[in-house]
């Protein structure tokens, strides 16, 4: 953690949503570091939180309880204004090419959208000769530029996000599952993009992915969520070699390997995801863990280092 | 699957196209719509020209006892009514009347509905709940209802029908363009003008009504057509237009008396009420059909 | 004791749009074996739901058309048979599960009385002899009976797509065809599907169509694999044959698209460009403009099919001549 400056820390963040039946617990008390010019992979099953955490994060959505502090500065203590300006450098980019981009816009017209409301750049010409630019940056042909995104296949329209995205002084982007709607091949071709972009600007990424093969590619770090809960954090390279939580080792082993090597046993697990509304005192994954004991549903496991920046939430360790 | 949906259009083109030329492209294919187009064509040039096309004081006020209830004719083509005047030119200047009528009450009907709508319907919550029970209470009201209501207690004019067919549409337009907006504001590229700083009325301008203008612009087109029916109707029971000046509506009423020998009295203003009404009913679902289609 | 429970022969599907004509299907030949699972891989816009509607004979048309092709299910000639006994054969010999699990089931009626139904329709049984047959298929599908009298939203997605499997399964069809049955489910969901689903096929000795996009899905189930681009078949092969002998550059493509869990510094090698328009195949290979490999005979004329094994041909114009061409992609 030395080596790098910490760009963004989240402490204790909360977010719960009143529902008739109660208070759905979205995001439940999680913490994290983000290095600056690194990836964190937040992974997880629908549901989990992984989302929620993500729009939190750039208050899209306003947090119940906690700390985001990008920069030294607690993001949620900033004034509308403030919020305004720093917008330039936090961004997202969305999972569904198709609901992303407003219909009724031009391609050029999406990516100068961001450039034209910060009054960034004024002049109309040098604003034009940026958006070229963005265009040529993520690969789409200059031709492009005055259809509609529906015209589109959906690895072009990620494309477009992404260069909307960069339109400002993009400094951090939450990526919430941007491959996930994509074909296999034009999949690649976007992760390729991200992570060569990520390289030239010196962009830090929150990666946030179902897909642990993904994530697993992309991440530097990685942390786990299920039910709103961040039950395991630890570096890539020891998150899949040394998964420590009953979950995360169902979830490794519950991929599909497009292999014919059979590598280990594959744990299926029993049941399925439990109600987030008005959860119990107890380990979230209780109900599902083939090894869960009593303890695991009387009272929460705690964040605890299991290993060098590694850290797991599980009585059994 | 997808399949299917794969087109042509992943050829991109590179001159940008209008998207109102795409919807009157469809809108052409529309038999029923384009025949809607050239009728309500017709009358607006009836409106427009009425001066060329008749004299409105001679012909549609002045009464003339010696040529009253006179079959159509070379002299009057649709003949003339129980005071003599011509049918032809007092239709003439009613599609004035009730063009106008109908249009100035759907904006006022459209502009502060449609704002009520807009609000409630991206603010949600609290604020949604106080003006959609509000105007609840008006929809429980039928439409004419409450319209002669306002009239009769502001009075019969023209501006004052104009206000109480406005007013009695405001609910509905509330109603749809809230639906619109709801159906609008949980998309993605929302949350996507937020991200890049937008404000709300930015984004409420900007990116939620233009994609939300296909059903209003429907809504509004076969609202025309109830409020030039209400108008007539308000005319008919004597709570619109006053005579003498010549409306639709209140010649139906002039003339019911005459029915059963000079049916012609009441039959060319019916028809022209029908006339309206039915070609803005036919343009109205063209309209929907041509702007539905264009995002699949 | 094997046999062949689906032979298509030189299929051919095409869509007839306002804008043009879509050539979906160009001809395909796919035979499945008696208790085999054929794994049906491609793109979006591949022609794979396409052809597996063919079977079913469902192409909406218009505007849907199938130029030609012949299909033989279980002995019977499909194309010739009325529509009529179509649909006696349409969820009894065989059965066909979609992708999204929220939408195949009826949200009024109890899921009991969908399973019910689907029964009666293709078996003389009484209200009391289905709902009986019903609450067994739901527990085959791991539901507990009891729950047969509640409705779809009651269930989740993995639990709706046993209900969906339930109902397909419910007459014993000789075929089973999924389309994509996983892709909306959770990893973890979806591994409990796939496991169910091998198990019922074992047990019902039926053969399966897997129609994916996901090569970790073709491992875990598949027999065969068929790759599918632009409306062909462009390899096809056994299991083995496909992941350790690959042939098609595209099948290489697919292969080097897909992070690799067990290595993560390897690097990520996309098949350029995308799929070519299907309003408009070029006269050559389709895959011509995405392929490192492609030669000038590739873009003018239209590569015939090479056999390595019975089973194991592959469409491409690197082999006719020279068999012992290697795919230089590291894999295969």
């Amino acid at each position: 953690m030395k080596d790098k400056e910490v760009l963004l820390q989240v402490r204790n963040l909360k977010k719960y949503f009143d529902t008739p039946k109660g208070k759905l617990h979205a995001v439940d008390d999680i913490t994290f570091d983000l290095r600056k010019g690194k990836t964190l992979g937040l992974v997880g099953e629908s549901g989990c939180g992984k989302s929620t955490t993500g729009r939190v994060i750039l208050r899209l959505l306003e947090a119940t309880d906690g700390e985001i502090i990008y920069n030294g500065k607690n993001i949620r203590e900033l004034s509308p204004k403030e919020m305004r300006a720093l917008r330039k450098e936090i961004q997202i980019i969305f999972q569904d090419p198709f609901s992303s981009l407003d219909p009724r816009m031009t391609v050029s017209e999406i990516i100068e959208e961001p450039i034209k409301l910060n009054k960034l750049i004024r002049d109309r010409k040098k604003r034009f000769e940026r958006v070229l630019e963005l265009m040529d940056l993520v690969g789409l042909s200059r031709r492009l530029m005055n259809t509609y995104p529906h015209e589109l296949d959906g690895g072009r329209r990620q494309r477009i996000g992404i260069a909307r995205a960069l339109a400002l002084d993009t400094k951090f982007i939450v990526c919430d599952e941007p491959v996930s709607a994509l074909d296999v091949s034009i999949q690649a071709q976007i992760l390729n993009l991200l992570k060569e972009l990520q390289k030239k600007l010196g962009l830090t990424y929150i990666f946030i992915t179902h897909d642990l093969s993904v994530v697993n590619h992309f991440s530097d770090d990685i942390a786990v969520m299920y039910l709103g809960k961040l039950i395991e954090k630890a570096s890539a390279e020891e998150l899949f070699s040394n998964p420590v939580h009953p979950y995360t080792k169902a979830l490794l082993s519950a991929i599909p390997r497009p292999t014919l090597e059979k590598t280990g046993e594959k744990i299926i697990l029993k049941g399925e995801i439990s109600s987030p509304i008005n959860p119990e005192d107890n380990c979230r994954f209780a109900n599902r863990c083939p090894y869960a004991r009593d303890v695991c549903r009387q009272s929460e496991p705690p964040l605890r280092e299991s290993g060098e920046n590694h850290f797991v939430a599980c009585h059994l360790f | 699957m997808s399949d299917r949906t794969l087109s042509r259009k992943m050829i991109p083109a590179t001159k940008k196209r209008s998207q109102a030329l795409d919807v009157w492209k469809r809108l052409r294919k529309s038999n029923s719509a384009i025949a809607g187009l050239i009728l309500i064509f017709i009358f607006l040039c009836l409106a427009v020209f009425a001066p060329l096309i008749a004299d409105y004081e001679n012909d549609a006020l002045k009464m003339n006892i010696i040529e009253r209830l006179q079959s159509p004719g070379a002299d009057h083509w649709f003949g003339t009514d129980e005071m003599g005047r011509d049918i032809f030119a007092r239709i003439v200047y009613g599609t004035r009347i009730s063009l106008f009528v109908g249009v100035i009450s759907v904006s006022i009907a459209l502009t502060l509905g449609g704002t009520l709508g807009a609000i409630a319907g991206y603010y949600g919550g609290k604020i949604d709940n106080i003006i959609m029970r509000t105007l609840d209470v008006l929809l429980a009201i039928p439409t004419i209802l409450l319209a002669i209501t306002i009239v009769a207690a502001l009075g019969a004019s023209i501006l004052n029908l104009m206000i109480a067919v406005g007013i009695s549409n405001i609910p509905g337009f509330a109603r749809v363009v809230r639906a619109a907006v709801l159906s609008i504001k949980d998309q993605e590229f929302i949350e996507a003008a937020r991200a890049i700083g937008s404000r709300d009325h930015t984004i409420i301008l900007k990116h939620v009504l233009p994609n939300s203008m296909a059903p209003i612009i429907v809504f509004a087109t076969l609202k025309v057509a109830s409020a030039i029916m209400a108008t007539a109707s308000l005319s008919f029971i004597g709570l619109g237009i006053q005579p003498p000046t010549p409306e639709w509506g209140s010649m139906l009423a002039g003339g019911r008396a005459y029915i059963r020998d000079n049916m012609y009295i009441v039959l060319y203003p019916g028809l022209a009420i029908v006339l309206t009404v039915l070609s803005l009913n036919l343009i109205g679902d063209g309209l929907r059909d041509a702007l539905d289609p264009k995002l699949k | 004791m094997k046999g062949t429970v689906l032979k298509v022969e030189n299929l051919a599907v095409r869509y007839v749009t306002e804008d043009g004509i879509v050539q979906a299907v160009n001809g395909i030949d796919i035979s499945v074996e008696k208790g085999s699972t054929l794994g049906l891989v491609g793109e979006t816009g591949a022609g794979k739901t396409t052809t597996a509607l063919s079977v079913l004979r469902l192409i909406p048309d218009p505007p849907g058309e199938v130029v030609s092709g012949k299909i033989e299910l279980d002995g019977k000639a499909l194309m010739e048979l009325p529509e009529s006994k179509m649909e006696k054969i349409r969820g009894g010999l065989v059965s066909m599960i979609f992708q999204d699990p929220m939408t195949a089931l009826n949200p009024v009626l109890k899921v009991g009385d969908q399973i019910a139904e689907a029964i009666k329709i293709h078996q003389q049984l009484s209200q009391d002899k289905a709902l009986q047959k019903a609450r067994e298929m739901l527990e085959m599908v791991g539901i507990p009976g009891a729950r047969m009298n509640e409705y779809p939203h009651q269930f989740s997605g993995g639990m709706k797509q046993r209900v969906v499997i339930a109902i397909a399964l419910s007459c014993s069809p000789k075929l089973l065809i999924a389309d994509e049955p996983t892709t909306a489910l959770d990893v973890t969901i979806q591994a409990q599907v796939l496991e169910l689903m091998k198990e019922l096929k074992e047990k019902m000795d039926m053969a399966m169509i897997m129609i994916t996009h996901d090569l970790g899905v073709v491992a875990e189930v598949c027999d065969n694999v068929a790759i599918m681009y632009a409306g062909r078949i462009v390899e096809q092969g056994t299991l083995e044959e496909i992941f350790n002998n690959t042939k098609h550059p595209y099948t290489e493509g697919l292969f080097l698209s897909i992070p690799n869990i067990d290595d993560r510094k390897a690097e990520l090698k996309p098949i350029r460009g995308l799929m070519s328009d299907p309003f408009n195949l070029p006269p050559g290979c389709s895959f011509c403009d995405r392929c490192d490999y492609a030669m000038d005979k590739c873009a003018t004329e239209k590569p015939e099919k090479v056999h390595f094994s019975p089973d194991h041909f592959v469409e491409c114009h690197l082999y006719p001549d020279n068999k012992e061409f290697q795919l230089k992609g590291g894999k295969g």
